[in-house]
């Protein structure tokens, strides 16, 4: 990985009628990023990535893929992206090998028959080139996009939502193949995503957004410290818990959820130590749910 | 009295035209007779409001007594008397009664005027006027009066044939103004650049010029089924 | 680019089962109109001449495969349209339905490209419509009807063409018949360029026929001034070659027209599509 900066957004605004879907967004991606873009949905990623791909032409703000803006390089930056949006949709009545036929011969590359053969293998499709997409399962689809992504070989992909509808098993692999993507191929990724673990497990970097604004940018490791959890205790005797806990521990983290509930932020290995101070004074622990401090952040954020 | 007085004369007068006329027109279905059957080539050439049509080319077959058959390779548009029903309706002198006219010259030949009125009210034909070259014994011109059809007025030539009584070159004058045109299925695009050329006249023609005649060759009657 | 996109439109269009709908379509119209001709032929002949009857006769070969072909012609020029928009109205909005706008608009061609080659595809496909008809309404009809003169009925009268004077009035016919169905072609895809679903250009296509030619029918002086303008009104323009003598200024003014509709409906749809967000 180096600082070579790929993706480039400043400021970006783009309004739909009077709804501002995209407030004032700036994130920039580096080459070899995995670079998770995280939000609820209806955030604002799904406008942000079509101003990416020039689907969307933004109010205002500055996009620059590869140092170029679409103004003047658009096609030179199309030939070195590849993208699914939201989800992938092909011609259903085409098989799967005319499908990536069609999008390779559009793609800026020659591809050759035995490429798209070979795509067709890596994504797990390789005995299903001939038959119609309209008979694909959404993991299978979701498959063949990435392939299509991958025909004409381009540095940066970028894949809106690539696990949402699939069952666990289809998005485990996605999620294996958007892996070897980054470790075999080496890719820059961009990967939206509404949901933290999947940015977690994958990305290197990342940038939260919520409501059409950038919420925090920067490396994952460095947003979320492993060490350390936000941990909710549901108690009988909430008071004396919070009281104990706040003399012992001298921690000011501590977050009152109902009459029964507090967050407090510790090390995994303060958990059972808590718990038995609670015990030997006397108070009952009914639940205790660690949560890693992102989620925490991330759904605080949003919820905020 | 003198209306009377004149009467009396005339009475013995017309009678004497009538005969003059049977006498005449029997000549002129002797000669007809004498053709069994034909064939001829035409050459059409239509001249009528509200049709357009280039010079055609036919042949036509006739066998006595009725029959009339016209070949082409296109289309042919001739008039739907004039050929074979005045010959059928003088051949028979109980039919009608005929008076003699003036002498006009018609084609250059001296005619008659010969005036033929159908006895009962069944015939089609209302008035004919059949103007006869009495020296070779044939019609030069024919003015045929229709319950449903108009007047059509047919002049004839003759040539080499005239011994037959047929002609070599026959024009058909008739009537069009009851023409009417269906509303077309498809809209006609012009249709107001139309309504100003619209052509008004009431009459039209058709020139029929009949040559290579073929008489009385026996043609069979199997010619003539459609 | 351009090139390969417009493959790409025509190997979509093959590959859809609604384009053989219209093909299919064509051809049982045409067989069912020439099964009625071969069946009861003399009545339309009767149609033709009727008023003109009483007093002349029509001889020779009337009911021949130039007659069937015209009046096949006549017939289905309203419907031809509406199977061209079936499929060419789909060109974009079906896209759009169908999510591969996106992926589309992502590869490396200009929208620009993307809606040309859509327009091209679209007039191959209304080429080989026409051609179709061509063959099936001329070449079918000629060779179980045979050849001969044709009567046409115009307005101001009855026209009887020569055999030998057809075939270039069919050819040319056909050539201005062809510019007719590629402006509602270009129509549909211009509508598609503004809508994100397969019917509504369709449906719209016609409507705007119908429209069109009501107006261009409604004997009312307000719409004089419009008529002339309007496409529908030159969309029979292929009609006047078998006038006599044939009207060139009126044959060449409709194409002019007809041409200018389809530069607007194109222009109109790459600034549209060009300015679009893609947001399906």
């Amino acid at each position: 990985m180096n600082n070579e900066v790929i993706v480039s957004v400043e400021g970006l605004s783009k309004k739909f009628g009077t709804f501002e879907a995209v407030k004032d967004v700036s994130f920039t991606v580096n080459r070899g990023d995995v670079f998770g873009f995280l939000g609820p949905n209806g955030a604002g990623k799904s406008t942000t990535i079509r101003c990416l791909l020039s689907l969307i032409a933004p109010d205002q703000g500055k996009v620059s893929l590869f140092g170029k803006s679409f103004q003047t390089n658009r096609r030179e930056i199309l030939a070195n992206v590849g993208s699914i949006i939201e989800k992938p949709d092909f011609y259903r009545y085409l098989s799967a090998e005319k499908n990536l036929e069609i999008f390779a011969r559009i793609s800026g590359a020659e591809v050759s028959k035995k490429e798209i053969q070979e795509m067709l293998d890596f994504v797990g499709l390789g005995d299903r080139g001939k038959h119609k997409v309209k008979g694909f399962s959404h993991g299978m689809k979701q498959r063949l996009g990435i392939a299509q992504t991958l025909l004409h070989k381009p540095d940066l992909i970028i894949l809106d939502e690539p696990t949402t509808g699939l069952d666990p098993q289809g998005i485990v692999e996605v999620r294996n193949l958007i892996l070897r993507l980054k470790n075999e191929q080496n890719k820059t990724i961009i990967l939206s995503s509404h949901q933290l673990a999947e940015i977690e497990l994958i990305s290197n970097r990342m940038v939260i957004i919520n409501q059409g604004r950038t919420l925090v940018e920067g490396r994952v490791d460095e947003l979320l410290n492993a060490q350390e959890l936000v941990v909710r205790f549901e108690v009988d005797r909430l008071a004396e818990a919070t009281s104990l806990l706040s003399s012992a521990h001298a921690t000011s983290e501590i977050s009152i959820i109902s009459e029964k509930e507090f967050d407090v932020t510790m090390e995994q290995h303060q958990i059972p130590i808590v718990n038995k101070l609670f015990v030997e004074n006397g108070i009952n622990v009914t639940a205790i749910e660690p949560k890693r401090k992102l989620e925490d952040y991330f759904l605080k954020t949003i919820q905020s | 009295m003198r209306i009377l007085f004149i009467l009396i004369l005339l009475f013995p007068l017309s009678k004497l035209h009538a005969q003059a006329a049977n006498v005449l027109l029997n000549k002129v279905v002797a000669k007809m007779m004498s053709v069994k059957d034909y064939s001829a080539n035409a050459d059409v050439t239509a001249d009528i409001p509200m049709i357009k049509i280039l010079p055609s080319k036919a042949k036509i077959y006739f066998k006595q007594k009725d029959k009339f058959k016209v070949e082409a390779k296109g289309i042919v548009i001739l008039p739907k008397q004039g050929f074979t029903d005045v010959n059928s309706f003088i051949s028979n002198s109980k039919n009608y009664q005929a008076i003699l006219g003036d002498t006009t010259v018609v084609n250059s030949a001296k005619s008659v005027l010969t005036t033929v009125i159908p006895n009962g009210e069944s015939s089609e034909i209302i008035l004919a006027k059949l103007w006869i070259d009495y020296t070779r014994n044939v019609v030069m011109k024919t003015q045929i009066t229709t319950k449903s059809n108009g007047t059509v007025t047919t002049t004839y030539t003759y040539g080499d044939k005239v011994s037959y009584g047929l002609p070599s070159k026959m024009v058909f004058e008739i009537d069009v103004k009851k023409f009417k045109l269906p509303k077309s299925v498809a809209a006609d695009i012009n249709n107001t650049d139309n309504k100003s050329k619209k052509d008004t006249r009431k009459k039209g023609t058709i020139t029929v010029s009949l040559s290579n005649y073929s008489v009385n060759q026996g043609l069979s009657d199997a010619l003539f089924v459609k | 680019m351009l090139l390969k996109n417009t493959y790409n439109e025509f190997v979509k269009i093959l590959s859809k089962p609604r384009s053989y709908l219209g093909v299919g379509a064509l051809t049982l119209l045409i067989g069912i109109i020439i099964f009625a001709m071969k069946v009861d032929g003399k009545s339309i002949i009767s149609f033709l001449t009727s008023s003109f009857e009483q007093t002349l006769t029509f001889n020779g070969h009337v009911l021949n495969g130039n007659l069937i072909a015209f009046i096949i012609l006549q017939m289905l020029i309203v419907h031809v349209p509406l199977l061209v928009a079936l499929v060419t109205g789909d060109l974009i909005s079906g896209e759009a339905a169908m999510g591969t706008i996106r992926m589309l608009a992502t590869k490396p061609i200009s929208r620009t490209q993307i809606v040309l080659s859509k327009f091209i595809a679209g007039a191959l496909y209304t080429l080989f419509l026409t051609f179709w008809l061509g063959i099936l309404a001329l070449g079918v009809s000629r060779m179980i009807f045979g050849t001969g003169d044709l009567i046409v009925l115009n307005s101001d009268g009855l026209v009887i063409l020569q055999d030998a004077d057809i075939l270039w009035r069919y050819g040319a016919g056909f050539a201005v018949a062809y510019l007719s169905l590629l402006t509602v072609s270009s129509l549909s895809i211009c509508l598609s360029a503004f809508a994100e679903n397969s019917i509504g250009p369709i449906v719209a296509t016609m409507a705007i026929i119908i429209l069109f030619t009501i107006i261009g029918t409604l004997d009312v002086t307000v719409f004089d001034s419009v008529k002339p303008f309007l496409f529908t009104t030159h969309m029979a323009a292929w009609r006047s070659f078998f006038e006599d003598p044939v009207s060139f200024d009126n044959i060449r003014e409709s194409i002019v027209i007809l041409l200018a509709h389809n530069v607007v409906f194109v222009a109109l749809s790459v600034f549209a599509f060009n300015r679009k967000d893609i947001t399906s």
